[in-house]
């Protein structure tokens, strides 16, 4: 088991010590204060003064995985690999700084990253909810595509995220992705689920492709990036990225569960728009058959998703209501991914 | 619902006593909590799930498990699984109960495991039969616990505000 994390002041007394160490002076850190957002890693904001041994204040971005968390244990490598590996690109996100696997530093594995101002456009609205005014959605959306298209552009068997790879290639991608998940499953399902295993001999069975391997976000949707002023800031939390199919991360951001109610991907893209947008910027076909395989795929990656939130309430790790409220949407998930089956 | 009627109660009340109660300056109010907290544990005592979905989840389970092993039992295929076919007792408790829907879950999915293993060589037509029993009964249990499900509230959790 890992040293707890500890309240906001021990978690100050611990970063200020890390901190002092990694750039070689003393350095202060005022109240870290938590962000309520976010299912897995916590995420904190770190006043810190003299970091450059001078007497500026900086706020910093701490992202720590506790050993309770939804998809514990965790590792910082994945998140910082795929950050270094986008430094310089067109994909607006923060620098990544110190990070560590080891859980006797900080409590828990963690990273350091830049913090970028802007606010979060939320997924889950209410049926009231107007939708986003017009012309700020556009702008917004074709930044969303673009960030995309950049994302899937990236040259990555050139940055550090390669090392990631373990032999990945365009006719192996889609299988790799699902017997992970399938392993994922296993793991977190707290009894047997058969329309999830529908869903896996459909997956294995009609394997698309891939245009190209791509980096892949994994959780790429409204929500998951900052805005200000109508313009897309950050694009945030990476924890899921890896290496495979582009078409995995339309397949996600084209979810019912993101459209607010909406006709819209992601609140913000008509489909049409979308997939003839990031077409042009990426320079690829869409395959409309992939984006399906991947839309299957994603209900099914999103029930296992909620899976890991009910074993996690269940087993005492976490009392966050939302666990248990993301547990019953199971049913949900699979039933839409077996409609979607249904329509192949 | 995937988590288990004690545990929900549990979490229930170290939320409002970690989260709610700490935050509430009110006296009223955070009597009012504490009435919600003695009531929660009540129900912990005396109360569980109820019944009827399970039992219809069970049905249409057993709907398509009595149908395959007919179709099974009509041909020559070897190697077929053992399928549950235990009576339900009479005035099951919930537990019973669940264990019946999970073991008969736990016969959906061997069936599917069977049909691309030792099942393989099943002539297609046996194959789509069982298939479309199979589907069939795993639809209904996703439609009956959607059924049983009020409407999730997560413009609400992620703002704090009524919708």
């Amino acid at each position: 088991m890992n040293a707890p994390i500890g309240d906001e002041a021990m978690l100050a007394a611990r970063i200020a010590g890390y901190l002092a160490q990694q750039v070689g002076h003393p350095v202060t850190v005022g109240a870290v204060r938590r962000f309520p957002v976010g299912f897995s890693w916590l995420t904190f904001a770190v006043p810190v003064t003299g970091l450059e041994g001078d007497r500026v204040t900086r706020e910093l971005i701490l992202r720590l995985g506790p050993d309770y968390g939804l998809f514990a244990p965790y590792s910082a490598q994945p998140q910082v690999l795929a950050m270094r590996s986008l430094e310089g690109t067109a994909v607006p996100l923060p620098r990544a700084y110190w990070s560590s696997d080891d859980p006797s530093v900080l409590g828990a594995p963690f990273l350091f990253c830049e913090k970028v101002s802007g606010e979060a456009v939320v997924p889950w609205v209410s049926a009231n909810e107007p939708g986003l005014d017009e012309g700020y959605r556009k702008a917004l959306g074709a930044q969303f595509i673009d960030a995309l298209a950049a994302l899937h552009c990236v040259p990555w068997v050139e940055r550090p995220i390669a090392a990631m790879a373990n032999g990945i290639t365009v006719d192996n991608a889609a299988q790799r992705n699902v017997a992970l998940w399938q392993r994922l499953i296993e793991r977190w399902a707290m009894r047997s689920y058969p329309l999830a295993e529908w869903g896996i001999r459909w997956l294995k069975s009609n394997p698309p492709r891939a245009p190209r391997v791509a980096i892949v976000h994994g959780d790429y949707r409204t929500g998951n990036f900052l805005e200000e002023g109508g313009r897309i800031t950050a694009i945030l939390d990476w924890e899921l990225v890896h290496l495979g199919d582009p078409h995995e991360d339309l397949g996600w951001a084209s979810l019912p569960m993101y459209m607010g109610g909406s006709k819209l991907i992601s609140r913000l893209a008509e489909p049409e728009w979308f997939y003839a947008r990031y077409a042009e910027k990426t320079g690829f076909e869409v395959s409309m058959a992939s984006v399906r395989y991947y839309q299957v795929f994603s209900l099914l990656k999103l029930a296992a998703t909620h899976m890991a939130a009910a074993r996690c309430f269940e087993e005492g790790r976490f009392n966050d209501m939302r666990m248990p409220a993301m547990g019953s949407q199971i049913a949900t998930c699979l039933r839409q991914m077996d409609k979607l089956i249904e329509a192949s | 619902m995937n988590n288990s009627f004690p545990r929900l109660i549990d979490g229930m009340c170290a939320t409002l006593r970690s989260e709610v109660l700490s935050r509430l300056d009110d006296e009223f109010a955070r009597g009012q909590v504490f009435g919600v907290i003695n009531l929660l544990n009540t129900l912990k005592v005396r109360a569980d799930w109820s019944s009827g979905f399970l039992v219809a989840q069970i049905a249409a389970q057993r709907q398509a498990l009595d149908g395959v092993r007919k179709l099974l039992a009509d041909t020559s295929t070897i190697g077929t699984p053992a399928l549950p076919d235990a009576p339900i007792p009479e005035a099951p408790s919930i537990d019973q109960l669940m264990a019946r829907r999970d073991e008969g879950n736990r016969a959906l999915v061997g069936l599917q495991e069977w049909l691309d293993g030792a099942g393989r060589s099943v002539p297609d037509e046996l194959r789509r039969a069982v298939e479309a029993l199979l589907r069939r009964a795993m639809r209904a249990e996703v439609d009956i616990e959607l059924k049983y499900s009020p409407r999730p509230l997560f413009a609400e959790m992620s703002s704090g505000r009524e919708a």
